[in-house]
């Protein structure tokens, strides 16, 4: 049974059609790359799937359960959509951390914050509970290997850093989807080795993500499953070693080459 | 020397300009009491969406007709405000606050006798007048915090109102601080020009002294006295802001 099934999702800005018949499913456990070309309409279907953006047709479905469709108004109302949110976990190319918190604080504060709505009706035990949230804090910290920054703020950590902690504030919500876009691309080519080695061993451990990436290798290595896109629409998709390495279509070979040359 | 500072002149001055003093610090506390929250609203209210044809607009529209549609009266109303009263001198919107209402209204002035009217009507001019140059500050403050940080809080599951007072508010403040801080400086010293409806404030009551006020005339060094109490206010208030900035520089 797959985690995530996204149907027919269709999204027009204007008379600009941006995404078009986008359909695709993910096991729970699996690594999804997502490679094409700038304006290709990468960032905007993440955006989707974490309600960021709303589409204007098709249905994304969690563990069989429809939590969007463009055609039924039931599933789109806003009340529910900071809970369905819940289920994506979303990483930004340029991190936006809260530069006003740490490390640990920037981990921890949407924890503290659903702890704080629980407790609002039953007091007690709310001091456990923070030092519970903090040592969770800790450990997802301690799982990027920042057990030595956790008190730092944002502009004194490296963009490496930085976007590791992005990663273990994503992951504190457990999403059953974690979705990054170009995770590596604000970063200096020195610093990107640390963040992908991060990744990879999030897959090792069958986190469900979706990488929107641009470094090939990487996507054949990590991912099960690749998906090329092109002008807002899939041009391919299939296991990452077949669609990297030998790619059925023509656009596909197209864009792949170039990043052959360098 | 020393003998003057004992001088019953002397003392009789210093208790005139404690008293006008008095009456400047009131103005101003009132003043920004008043404009801080009142500037917010205003802010808001200009950046308000609001568009109550909005439904008619439509692809592919001539943009005549797209502007007509998608106007939004609130923001326009509070833009159109902030234009009015930045684009004009503050001394006139006092006059004009205080002198015209009993010009026109058949029951004359609405303003109580005496010194408290006066303040009243001052503290009005000023909340409206301070008011404008806040939201301004405010509105820059405000669109300044990168739309990231707001699309970071949706993404962990944050309220509306969560993202504000937790992510946005803080950074606003520290980006605001410089601005305001000038502003409210400024404050400080524009209360003088109520003086232009006789409040009685520091100038007013070193300015007495030339005239003639408890029992003595012709004096001018009240006057130049009263610039005294503005630098030592002032320079508290610098001190106060330096403060703040420096408690908020741990992040970025
Ligand atoms: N808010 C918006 N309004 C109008 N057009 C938009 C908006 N957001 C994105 N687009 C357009 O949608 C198209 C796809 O953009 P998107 O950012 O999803 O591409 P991308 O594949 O992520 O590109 P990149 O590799 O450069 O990040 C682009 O043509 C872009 O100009
Ligand atoms: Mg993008």
């Amino acid at each position: 049974m797959p985690i995530l099934d996204v149907h027919n999702i269709e999204k027009h800005f204007g008379a600009t059609r941006v995404l078009d018949d986008i359909s695709f499913s993910l096991e729970a456990g699996q690594a999804l790359a997502i490679i094409g070309s700038s304006g290709s309409g990468k960032t905007t279907l993440l955006r989707c799937l974490n309600f960021l953006e709303k589409p204007n047709g098709g249905t994304i479905a969690v563990r069989d359960k429809v939590i969007f469709d463009a055609a039924d108004p039931a599933t789109q109302r806003p009340a529910d959509i900071r809970e369905k949110r819940l289920h994506f976990g979303l990483v930004f190319q340029n991190f936006n951390l809260f530069p006003q918190y740490t490390a640990l604080q920037n981990v921890t504060l949407s924890l503290h914050l659903r702890d704080k709505e629980d407790a609002a009706g039953r007091r007690a035990g709310k001091d456990r509970h923070k030092a519970a949230i903090d040592q969770r804090g800790l450990e997802l910290l301690a799982q990027m290997g920042l057990s030595d920054r956790a008190g730092h703020y944002p502009h004194q950590l490296s963009g490496g850093q930085q976007q590791r902690v992005a990663i273990a504030r994503a992951l504190a919500l457990q999403p059953d989807v974690l979705c990054f876009d170009e995770p590596t691309s604000a970063l200096d080519p020195e610093l990107t080795g640390e963040v992908l080695k991060v990744i990879r061993g999030l897959a090792q451990q069958h986190t469900t993500m979706i990488i929107v990436t641009h470094e090939m290798a990487f996507a054949r290595d990590v991912a099960d499953q690749v998906i090329f896109m092109d002008g807002g629409v899939i041009v391919e998709q299939g296991p990452a070693q077949q669609v990297i390495e030998h790619p059925a279509q023509e656009r596909t070979r197209q864009f792949l080459s170039r990043y052959a040359e360098n | 020397m020393l003998s003057f500072f004992s001088s019953d002149v002397f003392r009789t001055v210093v208790g005139a300009l404690n008293t006008g003093f008095l009456q400047t610090l009131r103005l101003f506390a009132v003043t920004l009491a008043g404009a801080i929250p009142l500037g917010l609203l205003i802010s808001f209210g200009s950046m308000s969406r609001w568009a109550p044809l909005g439904f008619l607009c439509a692809e592919g529209q001539h943009p005549v007709l797209r502007a007509i549609w998608g106007f939004r009266p609130v923001s326009a109303l509070c833009r159109l405000l902030v234009w009015v009263i930045r684009g004009t001198p503050l001394m006139l919107q006092l006059i004009i606050i205080f002198f015209i209402p009993g010009m026109i209204l058949d029951s004359g002035s609405p303003w109580p006798g005496g010194e408290s009217g006066r303040f009243l009507a001052a503290a009005i001019a000023f909340i409206l007048n301070y008011a404008c140059y806040f939201s301004e500050i405010y509105r820059g403050g405000i669109q300044s915090v990168p739309l990231g940080q707001q699309e970071a809080g949706l993404v962990l599951g944050m309220t509306r109102s969560q993202i504000f007072f937790k992510v946005t508010l803080l950074q606003m403040v520290k980006r605001i601080i410089p601005p305001m801080s000038n502003e409210i400086i400024t404050l400080v010293k524009d209360t003088s020009i109520a003086r232009i409806i006789s409040l009685q404030e520091v100038i007013w009551a070193g300015y007495a002294f030339m005239k003639g006020s408890h029992g003595y005339s012709g004096l001018w060094w009240p006057l130049l006295f009263t610039g005294i109490y503005y630098l030592i206010f002032n320079g508290a208030l610098t001190l106060f802001f330096g403060w703040v900035e420096r408690r908020l520089d741990y992040f970025r």
